[in-house]
């Protein structure tokens, strides 16, 4: 961490974010979000929703990182971009993670419901580009659950964040990682399309949330020095840079409440 | 590409060697076309039929996130079978995967039964409607850890 950053300082992390349990989201947090979604699958340039989805699959170049060593750091740099764009559209929203080990519903209700707030719920699903189509007739999103029970249980992630090593850990993860997208189905079942799905947001925030959970759990151990300073294209950002959530304005506290101290007047 | 595998047997840990962790390691996985679940066994025999994940030599599944073809034009998704040493491009996006699956009592259970060797059974599952053959790997290898 450098020297000028926040925490290095001393200081309380005024603009730090909290990324938020789906589940746990409160009405006016929920609305934002959606507002923030909606506001991108409006804006057809390279700040709107279809531009950012494309990066992971179709239209060519797939650009994103999976079965190979920078697949943690590639999906952290990917999130934290979108998440600034959905910011850039509504000031403060966040990601939120979508617990896949809490089976009391499969999909949360946020994600689940055709409708919200008396209109089209933005997160039920999107709009597929026509250039980010697997084939010609895929013009929105689809999703094929399985039954909850399915979805990998809290043992299973367990036993994977106890790895010291960090490729058995990202390889374990990525393993579970690629149950979820089979056990959601449809376009999220295919790297090609999976971005499109509104879904796969709060599914990647609980993949980086893991490897957050991880980072804490095992402070001394961590991504191998000689990719640190590997590009994560097409991103402008270092394996390096991934590293700390801190630097990059946010976390998953469980919980978290904060008061004003005397200041330094 | 196949739908079901089982492996010729691999040696089980001697008897004695003390070991807290055991995983298979699957190497060289194809990952080019429809996701899947692939479900593995462990049994001396092998694993016949339609055996399912309650099946008592059944020691966990694996999932892949397949890519779902090419979509690029003749030659786009082969991997390239040299590669420079200046060449500072990103590997190839269909370089294969590795997964591990961690099978400690499944081994140590083999062990009790006085079982020294057995063989690995994989059957895959792929998502939707797709084909069941979607299974390519090179390896599979047993590793315990002291």
């Amino acid at each position: 961490m450098s020297a000028g950053t926040p925490q290095a300082r001393g200081l309380a992390p005024h603009a730090l974010r909290h990324r938020r349990d789906a589940r746990q989201l409160t009405t006016g947090q929920l609305a934002d979000f959606r507002r923030a979604i909606t506001a991108t699958q409006g804006i057809g340039d390279d700040r709107g929703y279809q531009y950012w989805a494309g990066i992971h699959g179709l239209p060519l170049p797939i650009s994103c990182v999976h079965h190979r060593e920078l697949f943690l750091p590639w999906h952290r740099a990917y999130l934290y971009l979108f998440e600034k764009a959905l910011q850039d559209q509504v000031p403060g929203v966040t990601l939120p993670w979508w617990d896949w080990t809490h089976h009391g519903g499969g999909i949360p209700d946020a994600y689940a419901k055709r409708r919200a707030e008396g209109r089209k719920n933005p997160l039920f699903d999107s709009p597929i580009q026509a250039s980010g189509r697997a084939t010609p007739s895929q013009r929105r999103t689809t999703r094929s659950p399985g039954a909850p029970g399915g979805l990998p249980l809290p043992g299973q992630v367990e036993a994977v964040l106890k790895n010291s090593d960090f490729f058995t850990f990202q390889t374990q993860l990525e393993s579970i990682h690629d149950g979820v997208h089979v056990w959601t189905g449809g376009t999220m079942s295919d790297i090609a399309t999976a971005a499109y799905d509104p879904l796969f947001w709060a599914h990647h925030s609980m993949i980086d949330r893991l490897w957050y959970l991880w980072q804490l759990r095992h402070p001394g151990g961590g991504v191998p020095a000689a990719l640190l300073d590997r590009a994560l294209a097409p991103f402008p950002m270092t394996v390096r840079d991934t590293l700390h959530v801190s630097r990059l304005g946010y976390d998953y506290a469980a919980a978290t409440a904060a008061a004003p101290g005397p200041g330094h007047g | 590409m196949v739908e079901r595998f089982t492996s010729k047997p691999i040696e089980l840990p001697p008897a004695g060697h003390r070991f807290a962790r055991a995983d298979l390691l699957f190497y060289g996985l194809d990952h080019s076309g429809a996701s899947y679940e692939a479900r593995v066994f462990l049994d001396p025999r092998g694993v016949g039929g339609n055996a399912n994940a309650e099946h008592r030599a059944y020691v966990g599944s694996f999932y892949i996130l397949g890519h779902g073809g090419c979509f690029g034009d003749v030659g786009h998704c082969d991997i390239p079978s040299a590669r420079d040493a200046f060449d500072l491009r990103p590997a190839h996006q269909l370089e294969p995967a590795l997964r591990i699956l961690t099978v400690t009592d499944a081994v140590r259970n083999l062990l009790e039964r006085g079982i020294g060797e057995a063989k690995v059974t994989v059957t895959a599952h792929a998502v939707g409607r797709a084909a069941n053959d979607v299974l390519a790997f090179e390896t599979v290898r047993l590793a315990s850890y002291g």
